[in-house]
C-alpha cells in the first residue's frame, strides 16, 4: 500500500509538470503571476504595481510585483529568465538592465531575447541647480563655468553607469567640458547633497523636481517636444530651445521601462498579456495616476518594439563612450 | 499645527479611514512579529487594495503598518529572542531577558507604550517642524554620515556586554558580510564569485532570521524538555504599562529626539536610531532597575521609542523633500504620488484637509498601536505557554516562510540556514549576535560615505576637516575611544591631577 503510494508520487513527480506545461496555454491563467521589477522598492515600483494591478483585474488573478535589486538591475532579468517561460514570470524592462548593461558587456542577454508586451512608461531626465546658486543663471553661462574649471564640479547622476550619467556626460561631451560625477545608492541622497551645496549640478527627474522646487531649477530637460519638458516647469528649455544635438533623441535620453516575458512563452499567452495590458494602460485612472507621479505612459503596442528599442541601442551605444572620455579627462 | 489638523478632521472622520488605520495596525503588528516579514512586506502588500480606497484611507493604512510593523518585532524579540524585524534586534537585549525573568507582559506592554508614546512624540514633530527639520537633514552630507556611523560602530562595545573583543569581532564581521553583492560606487561585482545569486549582496532579512531564529530553535530543543508545558502565569490586559513606561520619561524623550534625529536623515535608519539610544541608555540607569543585560526595563524603552520616533522622522525628508530614507518610506512616498499628493514644503503650507488627514492619520495609529497592543498583550504571552514540541516546529516554518516571500528567492533559505549554523556556533562560544547587525547596516554606510567624501576632497581625508559638524562628531569619538581604551587605573589618575590642577 505505502509502496503503490510512493510510486504513484514519484511518477506525479516526473510526468506533472511536462502535463502542466501542456495544458498550461488552455487555461491560463491558473495561478498568481509573478512581476520582476529590478531596483529596491519606491515609486517606479509603486508605479508597476499600479499597472500590474489593473492588469490583473483583467486577467482574473493577481500579479504580484517582486523587488530584486542588484547588478545595475541585471539581477532581476538572470532570475527571471532562470524561470520557465510560462507566462508566469512578467519583467519589469526598465532601459539600464535591457540596453546599457548589455551594451557594456555585463549580460548573456541583449534586447532582442525577449518578447515585448507594451511599452509601459517614461521619466524625462533634466540637469538641475540651486535657484539661488549665482554661478548658474542660465545653460549658457552653467557650460562656461564648467569651461573655466575643468574638472572641479562635483554632480551626481545617482549611480555610475546608468542613462543619467550617460545623458550628462555626453551633454559636457558635446559641450567640451567635464565634471566629476559622485555616485549615491539612493537618488535621494544625491538630490539632499545638492540642496545642501556639496553637489554643484545634478540630474533630476519631474516628481522630485517638484518637491524641491523652492531651492531648485531647471537648466535643460533632455527631450525634442514641449510638452515632455512641461513635467518639469514651463520655464524649461527643451534640447531644440538651446539649440543642443547630444545624439539622443525620443525615448534614448530618458528612462522608460517596457513589459517583457521570456522569448520562449507560447504565443496565444503573450496575446492574452498583450489584451490585458493594452485594456489596463486605457484605464482612466492607471493613466492619471501614472501622469500624476511623473510617470508618462509612452503607449507603444508590441509591434513598434524593435523599431523604438533596436535605434536607441545604437544611440546608446555611442553615447555610452562618454563616460570613458569623462573618466579620461579626469584622469589627465 | 492645530490648523493644518482642524482641517483634516473632515476627511479624518469616515468609518473608511479610521477601519483603515485600525486594519493597518493589526497587519503591522502581524508582520512586525512574524519573523522576516516587516513593515515594507506589509506596505508592499496593501498597496494595490489602497487603489481603490480614498486618499487619506489608503494613506492612513499605509502608515498605519509602517508604524504598528515599527513595533511589532519586539514582542517576537521579547517572547521568542528572534527580533521580529531588524529593528527589533536590539530589544532582545533587555527584552528576552525581562521575560526569562518572569516579566514577560510588562515587557510587551512596555514595548507597546514606549513604540506609541515616541510614536506621537515623533509625529508631532514631523507635523510642527518638517520643512525645517528636512533642511537641518541636508546640511548632513558624506563627511557627516562617516562620522556618525563610526560613531554607531562604537557603540558595538557597549552593547557587546562584557566581550567587547568578541563584540568587536562579530561586528568585523558584520561589515565583510556586507561587502558582498555591487560594489557601491562603482557597481563592480565584490565577493560574489560570478554568481547572480550574491550580485545584489546577502539579504539582510535572511542574515537576521537565520542567526537569531535557527540558533534559538537549536538552543532551545538542545535545552530539551519538549513535552514539558512551560510554567506561564496568564496576564490580563491592563494599562498600567503606560505608567511603567513614563516612569522613564528622561530616557524616553531622550531615545525619541535620538530616534526622530536618525530618523530624519535619509539612509540612517530606526535600526541605528535603537542601537544608540541604547548605548546611552546603558551609560544612565534608572535607580531601582535591574542592570542592563539582564532584563533592564530602560533597554526596552530606549530602543523601542527610539525605533518609533523614527518613523516620524523617516516621514520628514519623505514628505518635505520627496527624499525618502528607506525602502519603506519609499513604497509609502510612491503611494503618496499616486493619490495626486505631491510631497514638498507647500505640502505643509497648503494645509489641505488630505494632508491634514493624513497628519491625523499618523497621530492616531499611534493610539490604537497602544490600544490593539494592550489588547493582543495576552495572546502574545500564551504563545510562551506551548510546548516546546509545538513551538519550535511553526516558528522554524514562519521564519521560512517570512524569508522566502521577501524576495521569492530559494537562494535566501540557503543563505538562512547557513547564518543559522554560524548563529548557533557563535552563541555556542559566547560571541555576541548585535554586533553583526550594527555591522550589516553601519558597514555600507561608513564605507559608502567615506569614499564619496574623498570624490568630493581636493586634498584626501583632510576633507573632513573643512565640515565643522563631521570634525566635532569625529573628535568626540576619539575622545570616547581613548577613555575606553586607557586601562581604568590610568583613567583614575589622570581625573585626580585634572582635579588637582582645576583646585
Amino acid at each position: 500500500m505505502l509502496k503503490t503510494l510512493i510510486k504513484t508520487a514519484a511518477v506525479a513527480a516526473l510526468i506533472g509538470p511536462v502535463a502542466g506545461a501542456a495544458f498550461a496555454a488552455d487555461d491560463y491563467p491558473s495561478r498568481n503571476i509573478e512581476m520582476m521589477f529590478p531596483w529596491g522598492p519606491g515609486s517606479a515600483f509603486a508605479m508597476a504595481q499600479i499597472i500590474t494591478n489593473a492588469m490583473g483585474d483583467e486577467l482574473g488573478t493577481n500579479i504580484s510585483v517582486v523587488s530584486t535589486p542588484g547588478a545595475a538591475g541585471v539581477k532581476s532579468f538572470n532570475t527571471a529568465l532562470e524561470k520557465p517561460a510560462d507566462g508566469y514570470t512578467l519583467i519589469d524592462g526598465w532601459v539600464a538592465p535591457l540596453v546599457l548593461q548589455p551594451l557594456a558587456g555585463n549580460t548573456e542577454f541583449t534586447h532582442t531575447d525577449f518578447t515585448p508586451l507594451w511599452s509601459a512608461t517614461r521619466v524625462p531626465f533634466a540637469v538641475v541647480v540651486r535657484k539661488d546658486d549665482e554661478r548658474f543663471p542660465d545653460y549658457d553661462a552653467f557650460i562656461q563655468y564648467l569651461k573655466d574649471n575643468p574638472g572641479k564640479a562635483r554632480y551626481s547622476s545617482g549611480s555610475i553607469g546608468n542613462i543619467p550619467h550617460m545623458v550628462l556626460a555626453k551633454m559636457m561631451q558635446t559641450e567640451g567640458v567635464y565634471a566629476r560625477n559622485i555616485p549615491y545608492p539612493q537618488d535621494g541622497d544625491a538630490f539632499k547633497d545638492l540642496r545642501g551645496g556639496l553637489l554643484d549640478f545634478s540630474f533630476n527627474d519631474p516628481i522630485t523636481f517638484q518637491s524641491n522646487k523652492d531651492a531648485f531649477k531647471t537648466l535643460v530637460a533632455f527631450t525634442n517636444e514641449k510638452d515632455v519638458a512641461a513635467a518639469y516647469d514651463e520655464n524649461t528649455p527643451t534640447l531644440d530651445d538651446l539649440g543642443l544635438d547630444i545624439g539622443l533623441t525620443g525615448l534614448a535620453p530618458s528612462g522608460w521601462n517596457w513589459f517583457l516575458v521570456h522569448k520562449d512563452t507560447p504565443e496565444e499567452i503573450v496575446a492574452t498579456l498583450n489584451t490585458a495590458m493594452e485594456a489596463a494602460l486605457n484605464r482612466p485612472e492607471v493613466q492619471e495616476r501614472l501622469k500624476a507621479a511623473g510617470f508618462l505612459p509612452t503607449m507603444y503596442p508590441p509591434e513598434r518594439y524593435e523599431e523604438i528599442v533596436g535605434p536607441i541601442g545604437d544611440q546608446i551605444a555611442a553615447a555610452k563612450d562618454a563616460i570613458t572620455w569623462e573618466a579620461e579627462q579626469l584622469a589627465k | 499645527m492645530f490648523d493644518i489638523l482642524l482641517a483634516g478632521l473632515d476627511s479624518f472622520q469616515s468609518w473608511q479611514v479610521i477601519g483603515g488605520v485600525i486594519l493597518g495596525t493589526v497587519i503591522g503588528m502581524v508582520v512586525g512579529v512574524l519573523p522576516g516579514l516587516g513593515p515594507l512586506i506589509g506596505i508592499i502588500l496593501m498597496l494595490p487594495v489602497t487603489f481603490h480606497m480614498q486618499p487619506v484611507a489608503g494613506m492612513g493604512m499605509l502608515m498605519s503598518i509602517f508604524v504598528a510593523g515599527s513595533c511589532g518585532g519586539a514582542i517576537s524579540a521579547i517572547v521568542l529572542r528572534i527580533p521580529g524585524t531588524p529593528l527589533a534586534a536590539a530589544t532582545l537585549l533587555d527584552g528576552y531577558p525581562m521575560a526569562r525573568n518572569g516579566r514577560a507582559a510588562d515587557a510587551i506592554g512596555l514595548a507597546i507604550a514606549s513604540s506609541a508614546l515616541a510614536g506621537v512624540l515623533g509625529g508631532v514633530v514631523m507635523i510642527l517642524g518638517a520643512p525645517a527639520l528636512a533642511s537641518v537633514a541636508t546640511n548632513f552630507g558624506p563627511p557627516e554620515y562617516f562620522a556618525l556611523a563610526i560613531t554607531g560602530l562604537l557603540s558595538i562595545s557597549v552593547v557587546s556586554n562584557e566581550s567587547t573583543i568578541k563584540g568587536l569581532m562579530t561586528g568585523a564581521l558584520g561589515v565583510l558580510i556586507a561587502m558582498v553583492g555591487s560594489d557601491p560606487l562603482s557597481n563592480a561585482a565584490r565577493f560574489t564569485f560570478g554568481t547572480n545569486a550574491l550580485s545584489g549582496g546577502i539579504n539582510i532579512v535572511a542574515i537576521i532570521v537565520g542567526l537569531f531564529a535557527l540558533s534559538e530553535a537549536a538552543v532551545q530543543i538542545l535545552e530539551g524538555g519538549l513535552r514539558k508545558k512551560p510554567e506561564v502565569q496568564s496576564v490580563r490586559v491592563s494599562l498600567g504599562s503606560l505608567w511603567m513606561a513614563l516612569r522613564h520619561w528622561k530616557n524616553l524623550l531622550r531615545s525619541s529626539a535620538i530616534g526622530v534625529f536618525f530618523g530624519a536623515l535619509p539612509g540612517a535608519s530606526g535600526i541605528i536610531a535603537s542601537f544608540t539610544a541604547y548605548a546611552i541608555a546603558r551609560s544612565r540607569p534608572l535607580k531601582g532597575d535591574a542592570p542592563y543585560g539582564e532584563g533592564a526595563e530602560g533597554g526596552v524603552v530606549a530602543t523601542e521609542s527610539a525605533n518609533n520616533a523614527a518613523c516620524g522622522g523617516a516621514m520628514i525628508p519623505t514628505l518635505a523633500l520627496a527624499i525618502p530614507g528607506d525602502a519603506a518610506t519609499a513604497v509609502l512616498l510612491g503611494a503618496l504620488l499616486l493619490l495626486g499628493l505631491v510631497p514638498g514644503p507647500q505640502m505643509f503650507a497648503l494645509s489641505g484637509d488630505a494632508v491634514g488627514g493624513i497628519f491625523l492619520a499618523f497621530l492616531v495609529s499611534n493610539i490604537v498601536l497602544f490600544f490593539v497592543g494592550m489588547l493582543m498583550t495576552p495572546l502574545f504571552v500564551r504563545v510562551l505557554r506551548v510546548r516546546k514540541q509545538y513551538l519550535v516546529p511553526v516558528v522554524l516554518l514562519l521564519s521560512i516562510v517570512g524569508v522566502y516571500s521577501v524576495q521569492s528567492r530559494v537562494d535566501d533559505l540557503w543563505v538562512m540556514l547557513v547564518f543559522g549554523m554560524l548563529g548557533f556556533g557563535l552563541r555556542r562560544y559566547g560571541y555576541p549576535l548585535a554586533p553583526i547587525v550594527i555591522g550589516l547596516i553601519l558597514g555600507p554606510i561608513a564605507e559608502g560615505s567615506y569614499r564619496r567624501t574623498l570624490l568630493f576632497s581636493d586634498n584626501g581625508p583632510w576633507f573632513i576637516l573643512e565640515r565643522p559638524i563631521a570634525s566635532t562628531i569625529l573628535a568626540i569619538d576619539i575622545i570616547v575611544l581613548i577613555l575606553t581604551l586607557t586601562p581604568s587605573s590610568l583613567r583614575q589618575r589622570a581625573f585626580t591631577l585634572f582635579r588637582k590642577w582645576r583646585a
